[in-house]
């Protein structure tokens, strides 16, 4: 069988590069060097440029000034590196093709220069199939596999064209941490056997660890800093990107109150390789804080859709202050008293190129304070953003400032004040923190928990195990569609959790 | 929404603006033969330059309504030719006193297009066939019943043109007032524009996104429907005019006005106007002259749709129905 042409390599060489996003600097005079063999990280919160930044490394987008050097090349135009390098982000399109497929989408074999070669191009879409561990999965169709899989089918898509160099946009977002981890192992053997540098953008201070060579630090309003991974440990990381170091909850554990939403055995066929809910059961109660934590294809996408009203489980009762909810829909499980919280990025929570003050009554407009007989009380919806931008701190936003002008941070205090000011019996929050900064992350915390000492349930389902440790008065893990629930104590770890996620654990 | 802001941006206002002048004028200066500037010699009259603003009007809010709610009525024309051919049934039934005999048949003619408009929603929702593709089959669809319909069977007189006329614009200006004001003040206007601009939220938020689809088609298909009526209650005289397919009268007057109702209603005054100054029946009478007027009716386009906002029918929200992933 014939080898996958390796790609020559050669260091990716960055001289006082001056990158822009919109009206702002992302980065001033950043020098950086990525050597062949080695995987480069890009870490920021959503909203600092990441991508930008590495859409100007890959020749995607023009710097405003500085050098760029892709292998022998004393400077690679844009061009030149849109050519040699490959940029991966996550495809939504192509989903019908097969892996095999899609795998040989960009460059099957030919004979005769327009017919496809069969049987090399069985082989070369075996062979880079292998080289990332999909090779049991060539005739899958891609809309069945699992974030994961097709993660490592965008890599090894790319692979295809032998480039100098890979850029990837965010390929860890949608995975739990073990198979970030999986991820991250893979991109740095491709690294090393093809002797080409590849750089990565991130949210998750995590994910240096333990294969990346070197990070750059993208801070709002700050230079980029670059240190070596193995010099620094990931507290030490966290804490120069931030400023700080995450606490745990404000208030610590809470005393639990009755029974507010009871699910038992819920039953419910997950979408191609996604893992099914096999029977999940557990209860909320008032005033506590539940955390579910589990990788999104392993039962936590569908668990959410279930709690959203979007799925009916197959089998199984969803039970709100003792009432059947199984068959409703959303807008009946928020009339009943459910409030739910997305990540700061989801787009059915807000509007962006509405105001602040039309946000904070999105939903609210059937009866209540802001509307009478139909039509809209101004009044009242001023005063009520007003109040909230207020009580939520929020001084840099007024009434009607357009949504999506505001920083992700803000965005996600003003979606948090409209549920929390509802006072509902229960939030369902999904990984309301993600890609946050450290300041807004605490903010959202405390403010969903603060509701919680109100006497509301909380029920938060996340991938992050640090974010779970930090908030949980108890605590279970969706693994294989089940729930093993772990005790919350001082001793439990990060890595306990993950070995749960990943069914390492003894 | 923001009351009192060129939401699209003032590029896109300039740029109309100065393809409008550029009509204006070259219309002018490119016509063949002399242009008379005396009034006493126009072929010009109230009642016929009324019904032209009318027929702009109406045309025009049959595709903003819509809009307005994310879908993009392509279906114009079927629901015109749907208003037309019930309007002509009615129209011929000779029993009937013509004064009444014409309410009936314009009231007739705007139930067909709400009807027609329905429908596509109904495909839509039943079938997942798109509305500009199901708008587009039936407007086929109906055009040889529409041809066979009898070319003026209403009996209104030429005394009373100017009278309907007057009605149909109090009705027109009525409807864009009333449409505007429901935009931003009432609830279901809230909802009206949370479907066109993000319909994952309105279905977060409880609003039902088909419901809200239907009835702003079945809206748009009613003001269509009502031109195809007006358009046989006098003559079809007015809809000879338009340089383009009537069914992108609609699009134009929408995109010169920037996708908002105000904006709306005044650039269906400036072409009523632009449509009766002196040269203009000459220069449309020239086919290479026409056709140069059609490529500048569509050249804004190309920059007013990108700017504008979901809620006014920006592509994103006018090309994916992506609420039905949640479904």
């Amino acid at each position: 069988m014939k080898d996958v042409v390796r790609g020559p390599g050669g260091p990716l060489r960055v001289k006082g590069l001056t990158v822009a996003d919109g009206p702002r600097w992302v980065a001033r005079d950043l020098d950086l060097e990525v050597k062949p063999g080695d995987v480069h990280m890009i870490l920021g919160e959503r909203d600092s440029g990441k991508t930008a930044l590495l859409r100007t490394l890959a020749g995607l987008a023009r710097g405003e000034r500085g050098s760029i050097s892709l292998g022998d090349a004393i400077e690679a135009s844009p061009r030149e590196r849109r050519r040699a390098a490959r940029f991966i982000t996550h495809e939504r399109g192509l989903t019908h093709l097969s892996l095999r497929s899609r795998l040989l989408l960009g460059r099957p074999p030919r004979r005769l220069a327009m017919l496809i070669h069969g049987r090399r191009a069985q082989e070369r879409a075996l062979e880079l199939a292998k080289r990332v561990g999909l090779e049991g999965l060539l005739d899958a169709p891609v809309e069945a596999l699992r974030p994961l899989e097709r993660r490592l089918l965008d890599l090894a898509a790319a692979l295809d064209d032998s480039p100098r160099a890979l850029f990837l946009d965010e390929p860890t977002s949608e995975l739990g941490p073990h198979e970030a981890r999986h991820l991250l192992h893979v991109m740095k053997s491709v690294a090393r056997e093809d002797r080409i540098p590849i750089v990565f953008t991130s949210t998750w201070a995590r994910d240096g660890y333990p294969d990346v060579d070197q990070i750059t630090i993208l801070s709002r309003g700050q230079d980029p800093v670059t240190v070596d991974a193995a010099q620094v440990t990931e507290s030490a990381l966290i804490e120069r990107w931030t400023g700080g170091s995450p606490r745990r909850s404000p208030t610590g554990p809470h005393a639990p109150g009755d029974s507010l939403l009871r699910v038992e055995d819920i039953v419910l066929e997950g979408r191609g390789r996604e893992t099914s809910l096999a029977g999940a059961a557990f209860d909320v109660r008032s005033g506590e804080v539940l955390v579910i934590v589990g990788a999104p294809a392993d039962g936590l996408n569908l668990l959410h859709e279930v709690l959203l009203g979007q799925r009916a489980p197959s089998r199984g009762s969803i039970q709100f202050l003792g009432k059947e909810m199984a068959a409703t829909d959303r807008r009946q499980r928020v009339d009943a008293g459910m409030s739910f919280v997305n990540p700061p990025h989801a787009r059915d929570q807000s509007l962006s190129h509405f105001t602040v003050e039309e946000n904070l009554i999105l939903g609210q407009t059937r009866r209540g304070p802001f509307t009478r007989r139909g039509w809209l009380k101004f009044e009242s919806i001023r005063g009520n953003a007003v109040r909230s931008l207020a009580d939520f701190e929020i001084p840099e936003a007024r009434p009607r400032d357009r949504f999506t002008l505001l920083g992700l941070g803000f965005r996600q205090r003003i979606v948090i004040a409209r549920e929390v000011l509802r006072n509902p019996v229960l939030l369902v929050a999904r990984s309301p923190v993600q890609g946050l900064g450290l300041e807004a992350q605490e903010y959202v915390r405390k403010a969903l928990v603060l509701q919680c000492e109100r006497g509301s349930g909380l029920l938060w389902l996340t991938e992050d195990p640090e974010e779970a440790l930090r908030v949980a008065d108890r605590l279970a893990v969706l693994a294989a569609g089940r729930l093993v629930w772990l005790p919350v104590t001082e001793t439990l770890t990060r890595e306990a959790i993950i070995d749960e996620m990943s069914g390492h654990a003894a | 929404m923001i009351p009192g802001r060129v939401r699209a941006g003032w590029g896109p206002l300039l740029g109309n603006v100065a393809v409008f002048l550029l009509l204006a004028v070259g219309s002018q200066l490119l016509a063949p033969g002399p242009v008379s500037w005396d009034p006493t010699t126009w072929s010009w009259s109230w009642s016929e330059g009324i019904l032209v603003l009318v027929t702009l009007l109406f045309l025009g809010l049959a595709f903003v309504v819509p809009l307005h709610g994310g879908v993009l009525n392509l279906g114009l024309y079927a629901e015109f030719l749907a208003g037309l051919t019930v309007a002509s049934v009615l129209g011929s039934i000779s029993s009937i006193d013509p004064p009444v005999r014409a309410l009936l048949a314009v009231f007739g003619g705007a139930l067909a297009g709400a009807l027609a408009g329905s429908l596509l929603v109904w495909l839509k929702r039943t079938f997942a066939v798109h509305e500009v593709l199901s708008g587009l089959l039936l407007g086929g669809a109906l055009l040889p019943l529409a041809r066979e319909m009898p070319a003026s069977a209403l009996g209104v007189g030429p005394q009373s043109v100017l009278a309907w006329g007057i009605i149909l614009l109090i009705l027109g200006v009525f409807l864009s007032g009333v449409f505007a004001h429901f935009l931003r003040a009432s609830a279901p206007g809230l909802d009206l524009r949370t479907v066109g601009q993000n319909p994952l939220a309105a279905v977060a938020a409880g609003v039902n996104v088909d419901a809200v689809q239907l009835w702003t088609l079945a809206m748009g298909g009613a003001c269509a429907g009502l031109v195809g009526a007006v358009g046989l209650t006098t003559q079809a005289s007015t809809v000879l005019y338009w340089p383009v397919p009537l069914a992108f009268a609609g699009i134009t007057i929408t995109v010169f006005g920037l996708g908002s109702v105000r904006g709306l209603f005044l650039s269906s005054i400036l072409f009523a106007v632009w449509l009766h100054e002196p040269g203009t029946a000459a220069v449309l009478s020239d086919p290479g002259l026409s056709t140069l007027i059609a490529a500048l009716l569509v050249i804004p386009v190309l920059w007013t749709l990108p700017r504008l906002h979901p809620d006014q029918g920006a592509p994103r929200a006018v090309w994916r129905t992506r609420h039905r992933e949640t479904y």
